[in-house]
């Protein structure tokens, strides 16, 4: 069984080809990624093309069920990304939607295997979205036992640290209801409160600053600044470039699974805020037709 | 020539993708002397063991939680763990025992057969549910924290395991009450009532390793999900649930396997230790099977899942 399981995630020869060999920084070093490809399977993928404006008679449907559209379909997410991060370093990742940020952040948090690639790590990152809950059924007060303990801290660390997740995720008498009473505010700081309480070498953010206000952003940028400065490393998925920018000292940008931009925060923001206006102008061109 | 090649021309220009590399071997030497693991790669099975001793709270917490979740968005709320199995049990007594009678060849107390079969039947196949699920329903947790993911099938089965304790309460009541009734055998407690609760442990061992399994089996291929419910109706049947095996199977050639099979020790040791049938003695041959297939079970179970560590999660 094992045998025929890995043939679902094989990469064509032709993906692996990266491009020049360059040294590997060595000194310092808190993460290396080196040529990750991250593959996921989705189940009951239509073929492309096939939207509703595309009208089709049944036998014409029934013909076209053959072997040519098999019905799981392989996403490459992320295509062969390097790079390699130190200690002390704030890293924000930015790209247009579906550009594979989040899943690199997955990967690199070792919750999604690569296909391909190597990821090294100092110590077990820590990642925070705001896209999930955790279980919705259970009250805050569970969940919190639930995503502490999951984190590795044992039952004494939980019941010390208790108090200080309530109050920094500000959540009042909510505690004691369940999660899928909570607002998406609320259920983003219950999850940002509970993975900075591990206070992680890595820790990973996922868009988590956007849906909350202005004095939850103020406490997320005090936490982050703390884990820097007890030399962690922080990567920031976000759409805001403001939040980029203030925060980070490196940029990333991911496109359609690649790396193309690496490096100073003013320089990358400027050039994919260039290709972002760009991108409304041909828009607006196409709509016009 | 169609609208879209034509503004595709002037589309936004996104710089060329960095196409780098690091030489495999500075990275390995690199991240020797940074002190830096491999991620993605399966933990050794002592190490990984290990790990999991460590997070027997996680278990306990989660477990717990689960069972408690379950009926939270009823209004009886938790007396729903006691009032279904003792209504799918009546469904049975009277349909098997009463109308169609198979229940009562070779069976003295009727009642407390069924009762005791449905009943941990039950908790065998909600545990291969639960076990089979713990992945896929619970991808967010899987996604967002690293832990190892054994800790999913097990408290999957603790929790049903905790939800089964009051219903064995039930289940004696109901079988120690049937035996008062004049057609039914006199059910009466003896010592060997004690010997229950090691029975339900060796059955919770075996559950926890079909649990490994079905999670594994699930998660990569979850077609698998449909055809379980199928696979427990049969198993249903080929235990002896609701009528002796003995009496209907033994006739084939191939009975013992019906009599041997997991499932059907379980039901035979807990029969044996609560009820008072002449066709259920204790037997030291059943407790070592009943012993036997617990370690196989958990232990290949565990091998199995601990194999796929690596790629939970994936999809």
């Amino acid at each position: 069984m094992t045998e025929a399981e890995e043939v679902d995630f094989e990469i064509d020869p032709e993906d692996l080809e990266g491009g020049p060999v360059v040294a590997a920084p060595s000194d310092h070093l808190s993460l290396l990624v080196n040529d990750l490809h991250v593959t996921y399977r989705v189940f009951g993928a239509k073929k492309v093309g096939h939207g509703p404006g595309d009208k089709q008679g049944p036998l014409q449907k029934l013909l076209r069920r053959g072997a040519r559209q098999p019905p799981v379909r392989e996403v490459k997410a992320v295509r062969g990304i390097t790079f390699a991060a130190k200690h002390g370093e704030s890293i924000g990742i930015i790209g247009v939607n579906g550009s594979g940020k989040s899943t690199l952040l997955r990967a690199i948090a070792g919750l999604i295997p690569p296909a391909a690639g190597t990821v090294h790590v100092a110590s077990s990152p820590s990642l925070l979205g705001v896209n999930a809950v955790l279980m919705k059924d259970l009250t805050g007060e569970r969940n919190i036992m639930i995503g502490a303990l999951a984190l590795g801290l044992t039952t004494k660390e939980v019941e010390e640290r208790y108090q200080e997740i309530v109050d920094f995720a500000d959540l009042g008498e909510f505690v004691n209801l369940p999660m899928k009473a909570y607002s998406s505010g609320m259920g983003a700081r219950l999850r940002f409160a509970i993975s900075a309480s591990a206070v992680p070498d890595i820790l990973m953010i996922d868009e988590a600053l956007a849906t909350g206000d202005a004095a939850f952003r103020a406490k997320s940028k005090a936490k982050m600044d703390s884990v820097r400065e007890s030399a962690g490393t922080v990567f920031l998925v976000s759409h805001s470039l403001g939040t980029i920018q203030n925060m980070c000292s490196r940029v990333l940008w991911v496109h359609e699974g690649k790396l193309v931009m690496d490096g100073d925060p003013e320089e990358v923001c400027g050039r994919y805020k260039q290709f972002v206006a760009e991108s409304k102008e041909h828009a607006k061109a196409k709509a016009k037709g | 020539m169609t609208v879209g090649e034509e503004v595709r021309g002037e589309a936004p220009l996104v710089p060329p993708p960095l196409e780098r590399t690091f030489d495999q071997a500075e990275v390995d030497s690199a991240a020797r002397e940074n002190g830096l693991e491999p991620i993605g790669v399966r933990p050794h099975l002592g190490a990984y063991l290990k790990d999991l001793w460590s997070r027997r709270s996680f278990i306990k917490v989660m477990a717990i939680s689960k069972a408690y979740a379950e009926n939270q968005n009823t209004y009886l709320g938790q007396l729903w763990t006691l009032f279904s199995p003792m209504m799918n049990a009546a469904v049975y007594v009277v349909i098997f025992g009463f109308i169609l009678q198979v229940g009562r060849a070779g069976i003295e107390n009727t009642i407390a057969f069924i009762v005791c079969g449905v009943f941990m039947f039950r908790f065998f196949e909600r545990s291969v549910m639960a076990g089979a699920h713990s992945i896929n329903k619970n991808l967010n947790l899987v996604r967002s924290v690293k832990f190892p993911r054994a800790v999913l099938p097990i408290a999957g089965v603790l929790s049903e395991l905790a939800i089964l304790g009051p219903a064995v309460v039930v289940m004696a009541v109901i079988s120690y009450v049937s035996g008062f009734l004049p057609f039914a055998g006199k059910v009466t407690i003896d010592w060997y009532w004690l010997l229950t609760i090691p029975a339900i442990g060796l059955l919770w061992i075996f559950s926890t390793g079909c649990a490994f399994l079905m999670a594994r089996w699930v998660a990569i291929t979850p077609d698998l999900d449909n055809l379980i419910p199928h696979v427990m109706r049969v198993m249903m049947y080929a235990s002896g649930v609701i009528f002796s095996i003995d009496r209907y199977l033994g006739q084939f050639s191939w009975g013992w396997i019906a009599q041997y099979q997991p499932v059907a020790v379980y039901l035979y040791l807990v029969r044996s230790c609560l009820l008072n049938e002449p066709a259920y003695p204790q037997s030291l041959f059943m407790w070592l099977l009943g012993i036997g297939w617990a370690i196989v079970f958990a232990v290949v179970g565990f091998l199995v899942f601990w194999r796929g560590e690596e790629r939970y999660g994936r999809d």
